[in-house]
């Protein structure tokens, strides 16, 4: 995985968790990797490993269990919730970034429906 | 007691010439820090005194809690290991001299961490490339069990493939409380592995703080440091 330079490690490894827990590619219960596993993974050290998951798990998405590893939250109704929040940063980010362009919201949606429909086509 | 590394107002002159002053640095156990500065702005300089090979310096320097030259060379590892061994020497035979030199040298790690680095036996150190003695020394500073581990700039002359590979053998194989300090004048490729950095400008220690939270404020750690000299240092 490639990290931005100038965004805090443990907020993009939060990232990554939170993406692939949304998709659905560590399940609701699951054991996900262990913190030297995640480190070498992703070539960051362990400590900034552990803080991504302290933070997730003080917001309840994972349960940290000493001596056992960490699992992803049973509670769907959460996983649901933070897969809303990541579609919602999503969002204000394009939009920020077409605000940057000159575009509204109706214009941004106008051209985003236009790229959409005639994708296909080449 | 949870630091690896303490320094107290430690000052160092070289010929009358002043090279460090008024350095203090705590350094926690399990960290991963960079040491940068320019080139000669007094990195290996510290190392040396750190790793009391550097003598006649003022002020308090501790490895572990431990004063005594002997003890700190005890709990430290440092990446000069190949200072003074012969050309013509086998890396099997650096291993049995390192074997018969450090009771903590791990002959297992070492053999995982050498076949890791595609290094071998048979090997001559005269016959190695800068890049893969720079590989031999590392897999013999890690591979000792201690405390705190001293890289110094392990990676000049190294390719981007072979830096890879030593910062998975470092993440693979570093014990979770030891220490391991990284000089080098950019982090550029070793950033996403750091917990610290500390900046040696104008003697001393200018900056100490922690990775993430340099890149908190919007700055890769090489903009940040660039940015230290670029706003009118001393010089």
């Amino acid at each position: 995985m490639e990290f931005q330079d100038n965004i805090p490690i443990y907020q993009q490894i939060q990232k990554y968790l939170y993406r692939q827990i949304a998709l659905g590619l560590i399940k609701p219960g699951e054991k996900i990797p262990s913190v030297r596993h995640l480190a070498v993974e992703l070539t960051v050290n362990v400590n900034t490993v552990q803080r991504a998951l302290n933070e997730m798990n003080n917001e309840g998405i994972l349960e940290v269990r000493r001596g056992l590893g960490s699992f992803v939250t049973n509670d769907i109704n959460l996983i649901t919730k933070k897969r809303q929040e990541l579609i919602k940063d999503t969002m204000s980010e394009f939009l920020e970034s077409t605000r940057q362009l000159g575009l509204t919201p109706e214009e941004t949606l106008k051209e985003l429906k236009n790229y959409i429909e005639k994708r296909g086509e080449n | 007691m949870s630091e690896n590394l303490e320094l107290e107002n430690v000052s160092y002159k070289k010929n009358r010439q002043e090279i460090l002053k008024n350095i203090n640095l705590k350094i926690g156990k399990g960290k991963i820090v960079a040491l940068l500065g320019e080139n000669g702005a007094g990195k290996t300089t510290l190392m040396r005194i750190i790793s009391g090979l550097a003598k006649n310096y003022h002020g308090i320097v501790k490895v572990n809690g431990e004063q005594d030259v002997v003890q700190r060379k005890a709990n430290l590892s440092m990446t000069d290991a190949l200072k003074g061994l012969l050309e013509s020497y086998t890396i099997e035979q650096v291993k049995n001299f390192f074997l018969s030199l450090y009771s903590d040298f791990d002959i297992e790690e070492f053999e995982k961490l050498k076949d890791f680095m595609k290094l071998n036996d048979e090997m001559k150190l005269s016959q190695l490339s800068r890049g893969m003695k720079q590989k031999l020394e590392i897999a013999l500073t890690l591979s000792r069990k201690t405390n705190l581990y001293l890289l110094d700039e392990p990676f000049s002359g190294i390719d981007v493939m072979a830096r890879k590979r030593i910062i998975n053998s470092i993440l693979l194989w570093k014990d979770p409380d030891a220490t391991i300090i990284i000089s080098d004048h950019f982090v550029n490729e070793i950033s996403s592995i750091l917990d610290e950095i500390v900046i040696i400008k104008d003697k001393t220690i200018y900056r100490h703080l922690s990775a993430d939270d340099v890149r908190a404020e919007g700055k890769s750690i090489d903009q940040y440091y660039e940015a230290l000299y670029e706003d009118g240092g001393t010089e």
